[in-house]
């Protein structure tokens, strides 16, 4: 399925405002959210751009010259556990499959390259969410071909306006260097030792309204329009605009291969 | 042509007069006046009829006296007097309005001009018309300040001095009015604050007290006042048309305190749940008008009375769209009355019908009718359906919270909140199971004055028995308990009763499964009995293995009767067979049973019906169709009544007797 998103930030010390200002609007309290991502890639490197040209004629005997399989794209994936705050702190074994609160505790996501101009006042991107009910997570997206990168964590609320989902969120991280973990972590820090990734402790607002079927015009029309809507409820306490797009590009960059240690991918989804 | 030049500008002047006769303009302007006052007219003076007066030596002034005189002239000079005097006071008339206009145009002029230094003005047909003939440009004015050189004369001197104090007098004087004029308008000005600001100050503290007993306060903007407040009475999960009722603004009488919107003063309506017998009121819920707590102004009394009554309003309503789904079942609203006929087929439940409607809400109006049995009831029912409503405010609000769905085409049907449909589950379903326990209890009655040993048990309801314990053991943070409880009520009703086979030992006892299931939704629309029938009786009634033991009936009379029948089958083929091994044999698919027996050396078959049906069972011997004819029927009957000798004794009797 698609989401059109809108996001604005909310600087540290109008958070509680700005939380109070979305509950008047949503009718609504807010709902605590904490949730760990656990960032994968896939084994296979990706192929350098512009290799497929090169690739030599065939052998067979006059026969046609087929189309090169043109080069696909490799992409970040993410697992997204749901976490509580007794959670933190604990032993926290992967293998729970557990539901909380009825939602499924963990999924496996992925999000595409968002798409180039707008519907409307909106950014699109293709998103796919699948929900584990059992057995273990991290085995599974191992055995799908992937390999650990890292992980960080994910505070907020979330609260519901009709059809918009709005998620004023940060991102946290326990700081340290953490290079060598090749799977993600039996037990989980301490809240307290979590650290916000921007230093100024700023929250980002997300506005995401989820769409069945892009190209049904008139419900996408609908939810741009709803999405347009809420923009201009929030003028004046928040400001809504399309992030740049290539900055949520969650595509694996082709590395040429040189004698360096491996540094660590940047995160995607920092918003500017 | 020089000629014509000289025609075009003319100017036309006495001619100069002489020096020492000259007169000055004022001097001449008080020669005509003084003229004027003589004579009293200036039109027809010519030089011949001045030269005819100095000749005549009149005096006009003398003249006008004498003409008053003489009565006896009066009235042949009278017309000629009165056209004078008309001519006179015409031609001043007309000199007044030409000093009039000459002012007025004068004043105008000067104002235009001014008013010509602005670009953005556009004075130019405002001028008058000689003005704008004389083309001045515009703004084209100035001040100059000229310095009056002292009269000659002494005369003049003094008069200016006088002019000038009495000048300062009369500025001195308008001052002083001025002041006073300020004073007064000041001293209104400071009156008239002091009653706003204890008007002010009194609405406010109503309102501070309103708000701190827990209403929601919020600020209206209306034109013309600077402060106006609304209270937010209504619910917050009403539906749309209530929701926009919930809302009375506060506004401020003559001295400050609040004046009850009409909307407070309607008069409170509360639900009314009657139920009826055959026609007959025989039950009413009430709801008596509290009184107002001590501390509490009258205001809010009103705001909670209208509070309550708008719950009550929105409940009749959502009760009479529900009425529209479900016409089928009877329900039907009739002089904005909903009427549901209860369902019930037991003979205890007759004619019963419950009354709903909205009506003022009354302390002093005591039910007319004698008969107050079902009060207790009536009250039940509505404070359910209250409770419902309340729950489903909840729920409303929990179902938004919920993450949406992605959007797609389809919308979502809103669907009405299961008020009636749950009241009409509840009676239904519990008057099922009394119908089928109460069968079951004659037939193990019956069965065992018989001496067969049968059991059964039966639950109302499956959920309600774990219910305490499922909602303990619960880890659900996002719904209340309550809410978890009332979940309970808006799901179908299943109620389970099972009942042993007669020809089963308790050691493996085959039983019947009866599951009643209510939901007046699909698929059920109704009670609905389903009947699972042991692997036991599957062979007599000729039912393969492998297919499906449900059948399902609608009432419990059904139910009754085709256990009836399969407990006769029962009790003919398995039980009768299994006490007489070699002798019987199932020759029909009826239940009778056919028992040979030894009479000496000759085998004769007999038959035996076994019966159960109308609270008894009923052991017969029938004719065998093998052995023709007619046989008579010599029968026994239990009918629950102990001491009665046991089936199997009593089938060796009649075998042996017939």
């Amino acid at each position: 399925m698609h989401e059109l998103l809108l996001y604005g930030q909310v600087s540290k010390g109008r958070h509680e405002q700005v939380v109070k200002i979305l509950a008047g609007v949503a009718a609504m309290q807010p709902r605590r959210v904490l949730k760990r991502h656990v960032v994968y890639k896939p084994q296979r490197e990706p192929e350098e751009p512009g290799l497929v040209n090169k690739r030599g004629g065939t052998q067979s005997i006059a026969a046609k010259n087929t189309k090169q399989a043109g080069k696909t794209d490799l992409y970040f994936t993410q697992l997204v556990q749901r976490l509580t705050e007794e959670d933190f702190g604990s032993i926290v074994s992967t293998e729970q499959a557990l539901t909380v609160e009825g939602l499924p505790k963990w999924t496996y996501e992925f999000n595409d390259l968002p798409e180039a101009g707008n519907r409307g006042g909106a950014l699109v991107r293709m998103t796919n969410s699948t929900d584990i009910v059992g057995g273990d997570p991290h085995a599974y997206v191992t055995s799908l071909g992937n390999q650990f990168v890292s992980e960080y964590y994910i505070e907020g609320h979330l609260f519901v306006h009709e059809n918009i989902n709005i998620y004023l969120h940060r991102v946290l991280h326990e700081p340290g260097v953490r290079s060598l973990e090749t799977e993600p972590k039996q037990q989980l820090p301490g809240f307290d030792a979590l650290q916000p990734l921007d230093p100024s402790g700023a929250y980002m607002l997300e506005a995401k309204v989820r769409v069945q079927d892009i190209n049904n015009t008139a419900v996408t029309e609908a939810a741009a329009e709803e999405l347009r809507r809420f923009k201009t409820q929030m003028k004046g306490c928040v400001t809504m605009n399309i992030p740049d797009r290539l900055a949520m590009d969650t595509r694996i960059r082709y590395r040429p291969q040189v004698a360096q240690p491996p540094r660590k991918p940047a995160q995607p989804m920092t918003a500017r | 042509m020089s000629g014509l030049d000289s025609l075009t500008n003319v100017a036309l002047r006495p001619w100069p007069a002489p020096k020492k006769e000259r007169l000055e303009p004022e001097d001449l302007l008080s020669q005509v006046e003084q003229l004027a006052r003589e004579r009293g007219f200036l039109r027809y003076v010519t030089e011949e009829s001045l030269q005819e007066e100095i000749a005549t030596g009149k005096d006009v002034t003398q003249q006008a006296a004498e003409d008053d005189e003489p009565g006896t002239q009066k009235e042949s000079q009278t017309r000629e007097d009165r056209l004078k005097e008309l001519g006179t006071a015409k031609n001043e008339l007309t000199t007044e309005l030409e000093w009039a206009q000459f002012a007025a145009c004068n004043a105008l002029d000067l104002i235009s001009l001014i008013l010509s230094k602005d670009p953005t003005k556009t004075v130019d047909r405002s001028f008058s018309a000689l003005f704008q003939a004389q083309k001045v440009p515009h703004a084209s004015f100035g001040i100059s300040k000229t310095v009056d050189l002292p009269s000659e004369r002494q005369q003049d001197r003094d008069r200016i001095e006088q002019d000038g104090q009495r000048q300062k007098l009369v500025a001195r004087g308008s001052r002083m009015q001025a002041l006073d004029r300020a004073t007064d308008s000041l001293l209104s000005a400071a009156k008239q604050f002091e009653t706003e600001v204890s008007k002010e100050a009194e609405y406010w503290e109503e309102i501070l007290s309103i708000s701190q007993k827990g209403w929601s306060i919020q600020r209206l903007r209306r034109e013309g006042q600077s402060s106006m407040f609304a209270v937010r009475y209504g619910l917050p999960e009403a539906s749309d048309h209530f929701k926009a009722r919930g809302l009375a603004p506060l506004r401020m009488d003559k001295d400050g305190a609040i004046i009850l919107d009409p909307a407070l003063t309607l008069q409170p309506k509360t639900l009314r749940v009657r139920i009826s017998d055959k026609g007959n009121v025989v039950g009413t819920s009430c709801l008596p008008l509290e009184t107002s707590k001590a501390d509490d102004l009258a205001i809010e009394n009103s705001i909670r009375l209208a509070r309550e009554s708008l719950l009550e309003e929105e409940l009749y309503h959502e009760l009479s769209m529900e009425t529209r789904q479900l016409l089928a079942y009877g329900v039907e609203l009739r002089d904005s009355t909903v009427h549901i006929p209860i369902p019930g087929n037991g003979a205890n439940m007759p004619q019963r019908k419950i009354l709903i409607d909205c009506v003022v809400r009354d302390d002093n109006d005591p039910p007319i009718h004698e008969n107050h049995s079902q009060d207790s009831r009536a009250q039940s029912v509505a404070e359910g359906l209250r409770l419902l409503l309340a729950h489903e405010h909840r729920m409303r609000l929990f179902r938004r919270s919920q993450m949406p769905p992605p959007l797609t085409q389809h919308k979502r049907q809103k669907q009405n909140p299961p008020f009636l449909r749950t009241l009409l589950a509840m009676f239904s379903h519990l008057d099922a199971v009394e119908c089928l326990q109460a069968y079951l209890e004659s037939t193990i009655r019956i069965l065992s004055s018989a001496g067969l040993n049968v059991a059964s048990q039966v639950s109302r309801e499956t959920a309600w028995e774990s219910l305490t314990r499922k909602i303990e053991s619960s880890t659900r943070k996002d719904l209340s308990s309550v809410d978890q409880i009332f979940e309970a009520f808006i799901k179908p009703f299943d109620a389970r009763a099972t009942l042993s086979l007669p020809s089963s030992s308790s050691l493996d006892s085959e039983q019947l499964h009866i599951a009643v299931r209510t939901l007046f939704n699909s698929p059920n629309y109704g009670t609905e009995f389903k009947v699972t029938l042991p692997p036991a009786i599957l062979s007599a009634l000729n039912i393969p293995g492998d297919q499906r033991r449900d059948i399902k009936f609608t009432s419990a009379d059904e139910v009754g009767s085709y256990l009836n029948w399969v407990l006769s089958l029962d009790l003919s083929h398995n039980l009768l067979r299994r006490q007489n091994p070699t002798s019987a044999s199932v020759t029909s698919k009826n239940t009778r049973i056919t028992i040979i027996r030894k009479d000496g050396s000759k085998k004769i078959p007999k038959d035996i019906i076994v019966e159960l049906a109308n609270d008894q069972l009923t052991v017969a011997i029938g004719a065998s169709p093998m052995l023709g004819g007619a046989a008579s029927a010599l029968k026994f009957t239990w009918d629950g009544t102990a001491g009665a000798p046991s089936i199997s004794a009593k089938v060796k009797a009649l075998l042996g007797g017939g």
